[in-house]
């Protein structure tokens, strides 16, 4: 058995049912090995996407994601991707070819350090100079990309190691990860603010859902009855129909979400980070607020907001700890509910033209549960998070730290193949479709039923809105008016494609995305000059949100 | 503008240093003073790392901490005699 044939038995040993990948030369040993595997490669069209899908696979799962490319460019193309993991902390192993170990460091033909490249942007990676540390390095590679916090791995591959022959043995078991139990100190200081508060807020983020702690976190907001508001990444944590339920917080929250935070005098937050996105001006964030941090990474506590308690250790078992009935806040509550209905989502009166929030509404209402919604990054992204609704935090792909434009339809991808029985609708625009096009062969190729909604103003639109309300409506390189006719393209790729221009054709739309068994692309033609409403400016206060202004 | 000295120890393996170093210059931590040998028993390094940032020196401790090759910190605020551990790693 050559290096590569062990590489393969040893992902197959660690349940490694999928990859994502390109060949090329130095990774071919792999390729090789992969044809007496059981497991299934699928091919892209651009190493990019294959660490997009690996990433949309591991949201969709709660399973690690693996990639693969080749030395050099192939590398280099995975870099966003791997990063898109690290900023979101998904586990994906990212596996490349690499140059034979005799010419590392003589800048041979497809020769990159991929190793040093990737080092701000993985959770940990390995250079595998020596083939009896494979079998090591790939249990532990798993074993780090989806403990604790998770993130990516790297796990560079040398072409003469991948063709050495030799007796290579499976690692030792590494055993359960147990983040352990919360520090008592900690829970006792957060039972008694939590008993003190009068106005308290629950501030959930992506780390509950990657924690598998929903049920937990569902428990904890039904013991204590406090208001939750979510980041991008938190919805779904708890229903958005939850009468607890305040929405999205932050730049483009739902406003009394923000009034919520920006009034409690006590912020619970569960694992989440203190994004910019989420908290504007974060010397003017919950200004009345004190602090309670749960988070399983240490490091996040204490980095941007000083927290009064902090809750490190298995989130699970901090939040059964933490459910405790509140008696004194029913007027709080009252009070939260009374901003949710006034500042309720509206939308535009019937006109011809088509109203993105209002298709998106319409289109999650009558989806069914098992609906996975990949989106892109831009105006699109934020309407999703505001008017689609989740009933799993797995069922939201969203780029959240990055804002990786081109994320949406690899990762529609990887949600699919993860899947195969959900409904999976990629939402997008005319900027991020372009990014990661040639996806579409990838969808016909595996004949995958993905539904992609395309939102079309002509416009980068998250930038023209900023260049509108920020920057004297000077608008720099933002016009799309001469972009391709993407049904014609999509049919071009294999893809039925429909066009829609008119709010009366959308009900058709919406019928066709939700019946049809294949594949299809809905080209929808918005306003060039939609905008997303409400807007935190740069560098201001979630007090000072913007609203709509008609035009 | 303060001035913080770490002591850590982490696994000799490939890019260790370079991780170490690279985190801090990352977080915006500037490295004034780097001294690295090899522990006792050969497997590991023991670092003297000393760094000028207005950010926290706590934080940037529990982020050392987080990489996987680092075994060990602690830090010296002002005087390099008053080390306090900040905790040990683990996988």
């Amino acid at each position: 058995m050559n290096g590569a044939q062990f590489l393969v038995k040893a992902l197959e040993k660690e349940g490694v049912d999928i990859i994502f990948g390109y060949p090329g030369g130095a990774i071919m040993p792999v390729y090789d090995a992969l044809l007496d595997s059981t497991i299934r490669h699928v091919l892209v069209r651009h190493e990019q996407a294959a660490a997009l899908a690996a990433d949309g696979y591991a949201r969709a799962t709660g399973k690690v994601g693996v990639c693969m490319a080749t030395s050099g460019p192939g590398a280099t193309n995975l870099v966003t991707g791997i990063a898109n993991s690290f900023m979101d902390s998904i586990p994906v192993v990212a596996i490349t070819g690499q140059v034979a170990t005799h010419l590392l460091g003589t800048d041979a033909f497809q020769e990159v350090d991929i190793f040093g490249i990737t080092l701000p942007v993985v959770k940990h990676s390995f250079l595998a100079a020596q083939g009896d540390d494979l079998g090591a390095i790939v249990h532990e590679a798993f074993q780090i990309a989806r403990s604790g916090r998770p993130g990516p791995v790297l796990i560079d591959l040398p072409k003469d190691i991948a063709n050495t022959v030799g007796d290579f043995r499976f690692a030792d078991s590494l055993g359960s990860n147990d983040l352990g139990d919360p520090p008592l100190e900690a829970i006792a200081h957060a039972l008694e603010m939590m008993r003190e508060s009068r106005r308290p807020v629950i501030y959930a983020g992506g780390g509950i859902g990657m924690a598998e702690a929903v049920a937990e976190f569902r428990a904890f907001v039904a013991g204590t009855r406090i208001p939750v508001v979510s980041t991008l990444k938190a919805l779904g944590a708890l229903p958005t129909d939850h009468e607890l339920f305040m929405g999205m917080m932050g730049m483009h929250g739902n406003k009394a979400a923000n009034i919520a935070v920006q009034s409690c005098d006590l912020l619970i937050c569960t694992g989440a980070r203190f994004d910019d996105r989420a908290t504007g001006k974060l010397s003017g964030f919950a200004p009345h607020a004190r602090v309670i941090h749960i988070d399983a990474d240490a490091s996040e506590i204490g980095k941007l907001r000083q927290a009064e308690a902090g809750v490190t250790g298995d989130m699970r078992r901090a939040l059964k700890q933490l459910t405790i009935p509140l008696d004194d806040i029913r007027e709080w509550r009252d009070e939260c509910a009374a901003n949710k209905v006034s500042h309720a989502w509206t939308y535009p009166p019937d006109s011809r033209e088509v109203s993105a929030t209002w298709f998106l509404s319409q289109l999650s209402a009558q989806a069914n549960g098992n609906t996975i919604i990949a989106s892109d990054v831009g105006q699109h992204q934020m309407w999703v998070a505001q008017h689609c609704s989740f009933a799993t935090p797995r069922n939201h792909l969203s780029s959240g730290g990055l804002g990786t434009m081109g994320f949406g339809l690899p990762a529609a991808i990887g949600a699919q193949m993860g899947r195969p029985d959900a409904t999976v609708i990629n939402v997008t625009g005319d900027g991020s479709i372009m990014m990661n096009l040639q996806e579409l062969a990838t969808l016909k190729r595996y004949d995958l039923p993905i539904k992609i909604l395309l939102f079309d103003n002509h416009m980068l639109g998250m930038v023209r809105q900023w260049q509108e309300l920020f920057h004297n409506r000077r608008y720099s390189e933002v016009d799309l008016s001469d972009n391709p006719d993407f049904a014609a393209v999509a049919r071009a790729m294999g893809i039925p494609a429909i066009r829609v221009e008119e709010s009366s054709e959308v009900q058709s739309a919406i019928d066709r995305m939700l019946s049809e068994p294949g594949s299809l692309l809905v080209h929808v033609i918005i306003h060039s000059e939609a905008n997303v409403w409400p807007i935190v400016g740069p560098g201001k206060s979630n007090s000072e949100m913007m609203e709509e202004r008609r035009r | 503008m303060s001035q913080t000295t770490y002591q850590i120890r982490l696994k000799h393996s490939e890019g260790a240093l370079v991780r170490l170093l690279g985190l801090a210059r990352r977080r915006r931590f500037d490295v004034t003073h780097f001294v690295a040998h090899p522990a006792p028993d050969g497997d590991f390094l023991d670092v003297q790392m000393t760094v000028e940032s207005e950010r926290s020196e706590t934080v940037l401790a529990r982020q050392i901490e987080n990489l996987l090759d680092v075994t060990y910190v602690s830090i010296a605020s002002d005087s390099p005699a008053a080390y306090s551990q900040v905790g040990s790693a683990g996988t």
